[in-house]
């Protein structure tokens, strides 16, 4: 289409909103087909994009030679055998079992150390001090951490954490510390004072108002930095291969590099361990999109 | 205000725990990266003072420059490519009003996709025989147009910027997105009474209007394409001969395989300090650039 005739389908679309929104079927009618080219680049870039997983879980059923030679049929039958050989050659329920624990544990400190510190730096009266702290601590959304691998690994290794999960699960909270503590500071500020006045009235603490007021306001602020740090410790990757030597230790991530390694040539079970790998996350992604990609997108737009 | 609110041992409870694992596992290793950048050290005879001698090697390693090189052409191509694409895709879903949720939901799939499992697909989508992309291009054009897509030295390079466009682009078209439909209604109805419509309309309301998040965007490629590291170590490790080698590689290579590590500590604190440098530059440009509605 050259460009006169697209800047006129536009005009003609534009012109037609208050048409389609007073109801008349005609116009509405006349609306979709002129959004039809929007739509068949929209369904060109999501079938692109999408593709290829829809192809390697269609493989995973193959064998090796059909991947080859019926690159494009489906599979001759719904064959689970490279899945059964991905399970038990990739050791792929042991690496997901190791994730799982690392990323709970790591999810859990971090939202707990994270929500009382963003606690005592909005809402207690150390107004000075708070205001240093929190530019301290947010010089950590700077740094790459790429560039303390070395002497984060010595420090590992020095205080014998080495190929421990709790030394992921140390380091990943504190890596989650920074853009946490700004969400949860940002929603705690926005906390109007009046509804801390009846506990005060009740004779609560400050650990108090904390438990039983703000946290409890702040929920739907944790929901969101718990996905962030959620899908973050999950994917980790760089860490969890530096610091995990053991086998039976892995995450699942370096534990599929692992298997890549091993079977870069084995495409079936390959296909398989991927589409394994990715099935819980496109569950859960399935259920709590919204939440997902509000708590992933949560940092940028506001940093 | 109230005694509550002003305990000290509840305040030093409250942030001190946070603090601690905040110095000994973030501020700790960064001020000791710096130091150890100035030793010579394999991690287990005494360490060598050197003074800056590992930053003057640093300009002279034709690695570490191709390197770096490489982490620029990441960053061109992200700029040049991506963000272009995440821009056309977010606006087009603005445009339509059906399906929107459906469309924004499956772009983000592949950002909730680790990066291992990433590479690990477009290993699979790559291979010479049997992966798709060389099976489309047999399709098309026969056995001649089959490449090898991670094993040829000018392409192993283009072949993992398409992974990773494919993996973040889904990112920055939500971030994006968002922003559009942030534009408040009276905006553009007033544009459309002067006269403003279609792309011209994207192009002298909508671009101006999402100026602050596509600068966000640009930042977060540019740090973003520093600092790369999981994609490239899993896809080639920077074969094929060092021709997808970035810093991140390269300072692993070096500290841990040949055990340099005051020389792979100075790799990344050039790396930090570039990354400080271009994207301080980028925010004091940036400075005079905000939109209010």
């Amino acid at each position: 289409m050259n460009r006169t005739a697209q800047t006129q389908t536009e005009t003609q679309m534009n012109a037609e909103k208050p048409v389609a929104s007073s109801g008349g079927l005609p116009g509405r009618l006349r609306l979709r087909s002129s959004q039809l080219p929007m739509h068949a680049l929209l369904w060109a870039y999501v079938v692109l994009v999408l593709f290829p997983l829809v192809w390697l879980l269609l493989s995973s059923f193959k064998t090796n030679r059909e991947i080859t030679v019926n690159t494009w049929a489906l599979p001759k039958r719904l064959d689970f055998a490279n899945y059964k050989a991905a399970w038990e050659t990739a050791h792929i329920g042991t690496y997901a079992l190791n994730s799982l624990f690392v990323t709970l544990a790591a999810c859990f400190l971090t939202l707990l150390l994270s929500s009382a510190t963003a606690f005592a730096l909005s809402r207690m009266t150390f107004k000075g001090l708070s205001k240093r702290v929190y530019a301290f601590v947010l010089l950590g959304l700077i740094v790459p951490p790429s560039a303390v691998f070395i002497p984060l690994y010595q420090l590992v290794t020095d205080i014998h954490l080495i190929n421990t999960l709790r030394s992921l699960i140390l380091v990943y909270c504190t890596y989650a510390l920074p853009i946490t503590i700004f969400i949860l500071h940002a929603f705690m500020q926005s906390i109007p004072r009046e509804l801390e006045e009846a506990g005060i009235m009740d004779g609560l603490e400050a650990a108090g108002l904390f438990a039983r007021i703000i946290l409890p306001i702040t929920v739907p602020a944790l929901v969101t930095v718990f996905i962030l740090a959620f899908i973050g410790n999950w994917n980790e990757y760089i860490f969890s291969q530096l610091f995990v030597t053991s086998e039976s230790l892995r995450t699942l991530p370096t534990g599929m590099a692992t298997f890549n390694d091993g079977y870069r040539t084995n495409f079936a079970s390959l296909s398989a361990a991927v589409i394994i790998s990715i099935i819980p996350v496109l569950a859960v992604y399935m259920f709590l999109q919204r939440q997902i990609i509000d708590g992933m997108t949560a940092g940028s737009v506001k940093g | 205000m109230n005694k509550a609110l002003r305990n000290p041992w509840t305040y030093a409870a409250f942030v001190v725990p946070t603090l601690l694992l905040y110095a000994l596992f973030f501020v700790y290793p960064v001020i000791v990266s710096f130091i150890y950048g100035l030793y010579r050290w394999d991690g287990v005879s005494p360490k060598v003072f050197i003074g800056i001698d590992n930053f003057k090697r640093l300009l002279q390693d034709a690695v570490f420059l191709k390197a770096l090189g490489n982490n620029l052409y990441f960053m061109a191509f992200s700029l040049i490519v991506n963000i272009p694409l995440v821009f056309l895709i977010a606006v087009a879903i603005s445009k339509v009003r059906r399906m929107r949720g459906f469309y924004k939901s499956a772009v983000f799939i592949p950002v909730v996709i680790s990066t291992a499992t990433v590479a690990i697909l477009f290993g699979v989508l790559y291979d010479y025989e049997s992966g798709l992309i060389n099976q489309a291009l047999r399709l098309v054009g026969g056995d001649g147009w089959a490449l090898e897509w991670l094993s040829k030295p000018n392409l192993a390079m283009l072949s993992i910027l398409i992974a990773n466009a494919w993996q973040n682009v889904g990112f920055f078209i939500v971030l994006c997105l968002a922003a559009i439909l942030n534009i408040p209604r009276e905006i553009t109805d007033a544009a459309k009474i002067d006269g403003v419509n279609g792309w011209s309309e994207t192009r002298l309301v909508t671009l101006p209007l999402i100026r602050p998040i596509l600068f966000v965007i640009l930042l977060l490629t540019v740090s973003g394409t520093l600092k790369v590291l999981d994609i490239v170590q899993i896809m080639t490790n920077g074969g094929p001969f060092q021709s997808t080698e970035v810093m991140s590689t390269y300072m692993l290579k070096v500290g841990f395989r040949s055990l340099e590590l005051g020389y792979g500590s100075a790799i990344g604190v050039a790396m930090f300090v570039i990354t400080m440098i271009m994207t301080g530059v980028l925010q004091r440009m940036s400075k005079s650039e905000e939109v209010q509605f």
